[in-house]
């Protein structure tokens, strides 16, 4: 019963969410109920592994800022591997 | 000819098992697979298969895995002890799961030929870095100060803040990656999607994905028995959970 209860909020929170979206290509990531209580922001139903980070402002403004969601790129670090570090762990 | 070690965990009958290598043997060299096995003894001593190995570790054996924090540490480490045990040489490991499902018989050299083109240590499916995001996993173990500690004491890298996810299945290593990672003991439960390709880069290993086209075939959930045909000639190299194939 739990399980159906939680199955219908999910697809509530998909179908009639907030758009999410990666602020720097623009491509729809998900739907989600963001909601606002006792100091934190819930965020219901999003399925996409996303970042969440403050708007950079063109405009100094003292009274608004946005938070928005980006997607970490693809990991690409090379190798660098170093015996030396390895064996003084 | 690099040699490739096809390990393959597998919990099942004798009988099914022995269905399974058949099978693997038309993609890869019959002599290249290692059977991992985590189902019961019994069934473990049934399995007429030299290469085989029991694994008996309650941190495998896990039900609600991410919950449990399910390790493949053991898996690795026996592997790693057994592959040290052989004459023969082993220049790179992959690992699959059951019902992951090899589709093309030259599927070693083709993963040979693209962790060659990533100049990587470590291929895997669905790689994500995860660290400072709403990734579940990332979030569950990020509750314990302890897993944050753990990579700025081990990491050769700049940044220590770094957290990888991988797919369970269908990881490629090299060798060397794959044994230097199984010598490193587990600090505490992490779990395997999360620890492994984790502590690869903080050592210094390159980890990098498969391609984009292979993703659409390497799924978490549902079953794509019926789907095997269709996955091949859109040009799927493995197929995964395919985990009605082997009663069907």
């Amino acid at each position: 019963m739990r399980n159906l209860l939680r199955a219908l909020a999910l697809k509530l929170a998909q179908t009639f969410g907030a758009r999410v979206v990666n602020s720097e290509t623009g491509e729809l990531l998900g739907k989600a109920l963001i909601i606002p209580w006792r100091g934190k922001i819930h965020i219901i139903g999003l399925g996409s592994v996303v970042k969440p980070v403050f708007q950079p402002q063109k405009r100094l403004a003292y009274w608004k800022q946005e938070i928005v969601f980006i997607v970490p790129p693809k990991p690409d670090f090379p190798n660098e591997r170093d015996s030396r570090k390895i064996d003084n762990r | 000819m690099s040699d490739v070690l096809n390990l393959i965990l597998a919990h099942q009958s004798a009988p099914t098992v022995t269905k399974m290598i058949d099978y693997w043997s038309k993609c890869v060299p019959r002599d290249n697979i290692l059977i991992a096995y985590g189902g019961n003894k019994s069934e473990f001593d049934a399995i007429d298969y030299a290469q085989k190995f029991f694994v008996d570790d309650a941190r495998l054996r896990t039900s609600d895995h991410q919950r449990e924090f399910q390790s493949y540490t053991g898996l690795l480490r026996a592997t790693a002890a057994w592959i040290d045990n052989q004459s023969r040489r082993f220049d790179f490991v992959h690992f699959a799961e059951y019902d992951h499902l090899p589709l093309v018989n030259d599927l070693n050299p083709r993963q040979i030929a693209s962790l060659t083109a990533e100049r990587a240590d470590l291929l895997g499916y669905s790689l994500a870095r995860v660290d400072e995001t709403n990734h579940p996993h990332f979030l569950y173990h990020s509750a314990n100060p302890e897993f944050a500690a753990f990579w700025r004491r081990i990491t050769c890298r700049a940044d220590a803040n770094v957290v990888l996810s991988i797919f369970g299945s269908g990881s490629f290593w090299t060798r060397e990656a794959f044994c230097a990672v199984a010598a490193i003991d587990e600090p505490f439960p992490i779990y395997t999607e999360l620890y492994l390709p984790t502590l690869a880069h903080h050592v210094g290993f390159r980890v990098r994905s498969f391609d984009e086209q292979q993703h659409p075939f390497v799924q978490a959930v549902g079953d794509a028995t019926g789907k095997i045909d269709n996955a091949r000639a859109q040009g799927a190299w493995t197929l995964h959970p395919v985990k009605q194939f082997w009663t069907n």
